[in-house]
């Protein structure tokens, strides 16, 4: 016997209805799957939570979620992941003098060239945003 | 049969999943320590250099000199799972082929137009910088030749990380420097007993009449042999062959000596190990439940073991019933024990198991019950509802005192990274 309760409801998806048959019974849908609009199930792509709110100009926010992805190609002025003498950061990226600089967000600090032997590494390029409370 | 075999594997792969998230962990020497804090299972490059082997305890070596410098870390199953996904992920998207051999280890049909060495060196370049896996990569044409050629290309850096054994000749040169208990499937008695015979070398083991090698080692012997030689004899299986059985074994983390205790640990993985069979959709009509003492830190040696044949079922409070129905039987007061599992064979798929004439449980209630449970679990996470037989504090529980985050399965526990 078929049962809409016990599972909150979650069951019912608008199609099987039992006095008049639904009109949308061949047209269920079901509802948007984040995981896949963020492409998370592929293997490059990694959740970072943001910490400090340097980044506040660039919409950039204290606890937002981002999802990094390290196939990306590094592009002048994107925002990345790098890690930088064992630390991680979240910081913008600039090509410049025929390198790469990860870019402070305040004027106060110097950029710093990415240097594998000074153990700077861009990790990963930041693809998308989410933000569980507006 | 594919021409060329690869096997591509992950360099300390513990170590290396840990500081693909902890650069702090990068430059300083680094172990991953088994289930309950034990033994060395990982080994980061400076930490073997420093003279840690795999399986020492940790608890004995770390008073040694130059250990101080090493950093330890509780193993993170969920974090190795996901990386090794990752892995297999990226490999799979550059070679159709992949057969996931372990949680690092991939053998690849190598059979490929182009030029295989530019492949296998954009692959290990890819993997690591996709999947943060640093990898060694060897390749032939079988796969024990493929496995060897991998540990060559571990063990000498100098060969950047691959290693080509298609060549004979090449080959040859190896086979007469490396000794036969380097091959895969020759273990450390069976090089023993060649090594009395004067079979030293993989020259003098591939030399021998394969008769003799038969005879000497069975079947299995006579196929490492032809493989050694370039005959492939063991094909490509994309596809883990179907479960024999489910084992949960555990050592407690620190010794048990009450009842109590004992009954909520085997009733945990009797719980365990029926999770493992509903996720399979099977059930088991065999039930082993053994237990046992450690006698390496003094105390006096007592174990026990009891099967029996069950009603087929993956019924959580069924498995636990029968689980503590035997342990009732082998339970001796007076011991600290350190360690207890439950196993269940006979496996079989659940769907078509023939009725009972007298069953003692109505199967559907009990397949909605736990399906109930273990969405619930798949859920929020894993242990939210669980048989209170199982346990609330589980102070028996293995020690994990330094685990990382579960930095790519949990929302709560990913990366954090400083705006700058």
């Amino acid at each position: 016997m078929a049962s809409n309760s016990g599972k909150g409801g979650a069951d019912y998806d608008g199609g099987r209805t039992t006095g008049f048959a639904s009109p949308a019974g061949d047209a269920i849908e079901g509802p948007i799957d984040l995981g896949e609009v963020l492409d998370l199930r592929r293997p490059h792509r990694y959740p970072v939570r943001v910490l400090g709110d340097a980044l506040r100009e660039r919409g950039i926010h204290p606890g937002d979620i981002l999802i990094a992805d390290a196939a990306a190609p590094p592009a002048d002025g994107r925002v990345c992941i790098a890690m930088v003498h064992g630390d991680v950061w979240v910081c913008q990226i600039a090509y410049k003098r025929g390198q790469w600089w990860l870019r402070p967000a305040s004027g106060a600090r110097e950029p710093l060239p990415v240097v594998a032997e000074d153990d700077i590494e861009v990790w990963a390029v930041v693809a998308a945003l989410v933000r569980t409370e507006v | 049969m594919p021409a060329t075999y690869g096997l591509i594997d992950g360099n300390s792969f513990y170590c290396s999943a840990e500081r693909a998230f902890a650069p702090g962990l990068r430059r300083v020497p680094l172990i991953v320590l088994s289930n309950n804090d034990g033994c060395a299972i990982a080994r980061s490059a400076e930490a073997k250099a420093l003279g840690v082997r795999m399986g020492d305890p940790w608890h004995l070596i770390r008073h040694r000199p130059g250990m101080d410098s090493v950093h330890w870390q509780s193993s993170n199953y969920p974090l190795y799972a996901d990386m090794s996904r990752r892995f297999y992920q990226v490999v799979a998207g550059m070679v159709p082929r992949v057969e996931p051999y372990s949680i690092d280890e991939f053998f690849l049909d190598l059979d490929l137009p182009g030029d295989l060495h530019a492949l296998c060196t954009a692959l290990r370049a890819e993997v690591l910088r996709v999947a943060k896996i640093p990898t060694c990569l060897g390749w032939g044409p079988t796969k024990t030749i493929a496995k060897l050629a991998n540990h060559l290309a571990k063990r000498h850096p100098e060969l950047g990380g691959l290693c080509d054994l298609r060549s004979p000749e090449l080959r040859a040169a190896w086979y007469a420097r490396l000794s036969v208990g380097e091959v895969w499937g020759i273990g450390g008695r069976t090089a023993e007993k060649l090594r009395r015979l004067g079979v030293g070398t993989i020259a003098d083991f591939v030399a021998l009449d394969a008769r003799d090698a038969r005879d000497l080692l069975t079947v299995v012997g006579a196929r490492v042999q032809l493989e050694l030689r370039g005959v492939s004899c063991l094909p490509l299986a994309m596809m883990a062959a179907p479960r024999q059985g489910a084992a949960v074994t555990r050592s407690f983390g620190r010794p048990v000596t009450r009842w109590a205790e004992m009954r909520e640990a085997v009733a945990a993985f009797a719980h365990r190990a029926a999770e493992k069979l509903r996720a399979e959709g099977l059930v088991a009509g065999h039930l082993t439940v053994f237990l046992h003492t450690n006698p390496h830190n003094g105390d006096p040696w007592h174990s026990g073991q009891r099967a029996a044949r069950i009603e087929p079922t993956a019924d959580s409070g069924a498995l636990i019933g029968e689980a503590l129905r035997l342990l009732r039987s082998l339970w001796q007061p007076g011991y600290r024990y350190a360690k207890a599992g439950v196993m269940l064979n006979d496996l079989r798929p659940e769907a078509g198991q023939p009725r009972m004439l007298f069953p003692t449980r109505d199967p559907v209630r009990s397949a909605r019950v736990m399906a109930a449970m273990d969405a619930v679990n798949a859920r929020h996470s894993a242990g939210t509802l669980r048989p209170l037989a199982t346990g609330l504090a589980r102070p028996w529980a293995a020690r994990a005192a330094r685990l990382s985050p579960r930095y790519t399965t949990r929302l709560e526990e990913i990366l954090v990274a400083r705006a700058w």
